[in-house]
């Protein structure tokens, strides 16, 4: 009797496993952030030609420091960054006196059509910027696309949200960095 | 064909042999492949930097060749995207902290296995050696059973059994 327990608690145990490995899914990006209080990383990127007139052609973030700043990542391939891009608009529009919104597409090269297509759908009043090489998505840290970084005004990260952003997260966060 | 002519379609078709080999990365150190086994490649499933075709793993592979042309060290490199992306990009988890139980349990696994496996076989063995108490009767029984098969016994004088083709 007791064997017939042990055998029916390892096979219990092994089936149970099998079916955790089974059933759990793609593997969870939501990783923290290694930057997470600490100075987030500088660029220096190109801006959409719709941008030109108030930031020039380049943008450089050393030049807005002191100022709270959300970073968006995003990719004109990516389905999630379409249904986060009218939030961001809506909190853009609603913060952006005192928050400074930007939009860096990243990890798709050479893809300035589909940028400038996904900016003008949704009519994206803060800058956008093109991270080509992906360099800088690599410095962030990021695992895919969308992910949203919430910078204090002191320049190091409060927050860092994967996947697709909506209001209440960004009404949230970014309510957090005002304080 | 001028000369002018041949010069210009030979350095047209080096230098698209050239890009299509910096687009393969036929060009990279062997160097960098090892040291992109090491770290997993953020946006794909199972898969590392080394051998992964997606276009955040390639820019990772020329950040590290580049490194590796400035004279960094594996270690130095690793620790560089170690510090963007943490731990998770390392595919051999560090010997430290909670991790570390990634390396000890197995080995402890593999120990408390084998401990089973000893004590097992020497419940079995004990088992083996017991000496079996049997009712005297029985004994009695049993003697009288091996006298009967002794007094039964061929002697020497019977003929042999024939030996089996």
């Amino acid at each position: 009797m007791k064997r017939v327990a042990v055998v029916v608690a390892i096979v219990g145990g092994l089936t149970a496993l099998f079916l955790f490995g089974l059933l759990r899914g793609a593997p969870d990006r939501n990783v923290p952030s290694n930057l997470l209080n600490r100075q987030v990383p500088g660029f220096d990127l190109p801006v959409y030609e719709r941008y030109l007139a108030e930031y020039g052609p380049r943008l450089d973030l050393a030049d807005h420091a002191g100022r709270p700043m959300v970073i968006n990542f995003w990719a004109s391939w990516c389905g999630p960054c379409y249904a986060e891009a009218p939030h961001l608009e809506a909190a853009q529009r609603r913060y952006g006196e005192e928050v400074l919104f930007i939009g860096i597409q990243t990890q798709e090269r050479d893809a300035r059509a589909a940028g400038r297509a996904f900016i003008d759908r949704f009519d994206f009043t803060f800058p956008n910027v093109i991270d080509d090489d992906s360099r800088v998505s690599i410095a962030y840290g990021l695992f895919g696309v969308p992910e949203t970084f919430f910078v204090r005004a002191d320049g190091t990260l409060a927050y860092k949200h994967v996947g697709p952003v909506d209001a209440e997260v960004l009404t949230e966060r970014v309510e957090a960095l005002l304080r | 064909m001028s000369r002018f002519y041949r010069t210009g379609v030979l350095a047209g078709v080096a230098a698209l042999l050239l890009g299509v080999a910096l687009a393969q990365d036929i060009v990279l150190d062997p160097r960098v492949f090892e040291i992109g086994n090491e770290l997993r490649c953020p946006t794909c499933v199972a898969e590392s930097v080394g051998e992964s075709n997606a276009s955040i793993a390639r820019e990772m592979r020329q950040i590290i060749q580049e490194q590796l042309d400035e004279g960094r060290t594996r270690a130095e490199i690793l620790a560089f995207f170690q510090d963007r992306y943490g731990d998770w990009i390392l595919l051999s988890p560090p010997r430290r902290g909670v991790l570390l139980l990634v390396w000890l349990v197995p080995i402890a696994a593999l120990l408390v296995a084998a401990g089973g496996l000893v004590l097992m076989v020497r419940r079995w063995r004990a088992a083996a050696d017991a000496v079996v108490p049997v009712a005297g009767e029985d004994l009695a029984r049993v003697r009288a059973a091996l006298a009967g098969t002794e007094a039964d016994a061929p002697t020497s004088d019977a003929p042999a059994p024939a030996p089996r083709p």
